[in-house]
């Protein structure tokens, strides 16, 4: 690249060796070429992401709130008022049980669609088309979907159930049934794209591997465990980190399928901010929930490192 | 010579069956909830709450003139197009000048600056949201659609960026090198020698930015109050905000989500081995 705008060079020199005789300059140039090319990503990155969470951070620790006309620093006071609001303390523990669950079902079912879409069956390709389907699908109109299916009036699964047992669920009214509704659709949502993902990994896998243990005499079983399963672990555990993370942050699906209901119970830390911050303008406590999920989000990443420390030593 | 056959295809049979029940399983747990909507879009209210529930009700557009007559329905479509598209567009460009210099330019620390960016990813962007609104208040950008484009287009970014250098990197530096002997400038190689040859790895996180904006539901509903800047996916939830006499207008919200799923499903289904290729593209390698 360097060598792109390099400096007139002197007759009968050949170019390479002439760039190396200029090395300082034309490094200076490259150097400049550089920052040039990345500025308007760390630009954007800086105004939108870097700068913000310094304020947010700093909002956390003020009652700044536009329809109180409230603005000064009031220190710990929001992370104290956060232990007596209820809506708050049922966000924490739902958004970790939320993550938790989710995660680990995100990889079950990802695991078994991939191992579906990775045998050979008629149909395959059709599979593998449907499959990017709920990826696909906006999450806030899956969330809308869903909670349609599961109307308890006129929804498609209920009457099913009604039918066949004669017992009439009302899922959106119990606070159990519509955390479990609000996991379970989150894993339709998100396995898909999990399975694409550890598909892609099984893919890689040299197919000697498999003759081999054919060889050995190892089932279809004995090949997953001894085989497809220890390659793809360091990409199943990077996976399950960002799953994490990014559930975190998960706000269309519990916005459109409960909206937190009922009362708090499928409400996550992310809806909070949102009812705090955008709905009610309570921007001082708003962000300090925010800090809540940045806390949560860097005991991730570091049970992350820790993680991948471990399986390095291991394989 | 038939007895090793038919030796072998029983277990093969035998073997076959729970992998077709998975897919069938499979195939109706994923499109279950599309057919529900579909159904629901194009019926009329009253069919929807008739008991026992009607599977195939006739079928109608009627809910869509509904729409269009209720609501500024043509300008929400125009909106989450125009946002989706400049989005894309945007972190396209953006990413592929940072792709360039991250795969291309040696510099020191270039891959911790690499780390940062992809790092910053893991922020969760309703983490920000608040000072966001601030921030566009401030740049007199609230309540349009080049606000949310802006900060869409910095979220999507560092992904866009790490799959694009490992596209970038893929590509043989010969071709860049006798190029630039040749003389030719940055924007040159970036124009006509580089761009040709990385459009596959354009197109994918092409596709895949715009799938993004288009579904993207958190910035809008934060930052835009006026039908001119508000989206589809905003113009949803304000659809099931409101109520008729017989409770949820379930047939005018499917038939939003079926306006929001059709794009986007026709654009997967058809370039479904590219999209794929850039959804692991960065995962894998």
């Amino acid at each position: 690249m360097d060598k792109a705008m390099n400096v007139p060079q002197d007759k009968g020199m050949p170019a390479a060796k002439s760039s190396r005789v200029s090395l300082s300059r034309t490094t200076r140039r490259r150097y400049l070429l550089f920052i040039l090319l990345v500025a308007p990503a760390f630009l954007l990155r800086l105004i939108t992401a870097a700068y913000p969470i310094l304020q947010t951070i700093y909002l956390g620790f003020t009652n700044l709130s536009i329809l109180k006309g409230t603005n000064d620093f009031i220190g710990l006071d929001n992370y104290l008022a956060m232990g007596n609001n209820i809506g708050v303390r049922s966000a924490t523990t739902f958004t970790i049980v939320f993550i938790l669950t989710t995660t680990m079902l995100d990889l079950l079912i990802g695991m078994l669609i991939a191992l579906l879409l990775n045998a050979n069956f008629r149909g395959r390709t059709f599979a593998r088309t449907i499959n990017l389907i709920p990826w696909a699908i906006p999450t806030i109109v899956a969330g809308y979907a869903f909670r349609w299916l599961l109307d308890d009036q006129f929804g498609l699964l209920p009457y099913w159930v009604t039918q066949l047992t004669g017992l009439r669920p009302a899922i959106f009214i119990n606070p159990l049934a519509s955390q479990i509704a609000v996991i379970l659709v989150h894993a339709w949502k998100d396995a898909p794209f999990m399975a694409i993902i550890l598909l892609a990994g099984m893919q890689g896998i040299p197919e000697d591997l498999y003759d081999a243990a054919r060889v050995d005499g190892a089932n279809g079983w004995q090949r997953f465990w001894m085989v497809t399963a220890p390659l793809i672990m360091p990409l199943t555990i990077t996976m399950g980190l960002f799953r994490l993370v990014w559930s975190l942050g998960s706000f269309d699906l519990v916005y459109g399928l409960t909206f937190g209901g009922p009362g708090v119970a499928t409400s996550v830390l992310a809806l909070q901010v949102f009812r705090e911050g955008i709905l009610f303008f309570k921007f001082g406590f708003a962000s300090a929930i925010s800090v809540i999920l940045l806390i949560l989000v860097a005991i991730i990443g570091v049970i992350g490192l820790w993680l991948f420390r471990k399986t390095e030593v291991t394989y | 010579m038939n007895k090793p056959l038919a030796h072998i295809s029983w277990p093969r049979i035998f073997n076959s069956i729970p992998v077709y029940l998975a897919f069938i399983v499979f195939t109706i747990l994923v499109l279950l909830p599309v057919y529900w909507m579909t159904r629901s879009a194009f019926a009329i209210s009253t069919d929807l709450i008739k008991l026992p529930l009607v599977y195939f009700p006739p079928a109608t557009l009627r809910n869509f003139a509904t729409l269009m007559e209720q609501v500024p329905f043509g300008l929400y479509l125009r909106n989450s197009l125009l946002f989706a598209l400049s989005t894309t567009l945007a972190t396209l460009l953006v990413s592929y000048l940072a792709a360039y210099a991250f795969a291309r330019i040696r510099f020191p620390g270039s891959s911790v600056l690499m780390w940062i960016l992809v790092l910053s990813m893991a922020l969760p962007d309703i983490g920000t949201i608040v000072p966001l609104y601030r921030i566009l208040k401030t740049l007199h950008l609230s309540d349009s659609i080049a606000g949310i484009t802006l900060i869409l287009t910095s979220t999507l970014t560092p992904f866009t960026v790490w799959v694009l250098v490992s596209f970038i990197k893929q590509v043989p530096y010969e071709i860049e090198e006798a190029a630039i002997l040749d003389g030719a400038s940055l924007p040159q190689i970036l124009w006509h020698i580089l761009l040709p040859v990385t459009i596959p790895g354009l197109v994918t996180m092409g596709l895949i930015n715009f799938v993004n904006a288009w579904n993207n539901l958190l910035y809008p509903l934060s930052f835009t109050t006026s039908p001119s800047a508000k989206t589809l996916s905003v113009a949803i939830t304000e659809i099931y905000a409101g109520f008729s006499p017989w409770g949820k207008p379930w047939e005018l919200i499917m038939a939003v989500g079926v306006t929001m799923t059709i794009p986007i499903v026709i654009l997967v289904l058809l370039s479904q081995r590219s999209i794929i290729r850039g959804l692991t593209g960065g995962a894998i390698k």
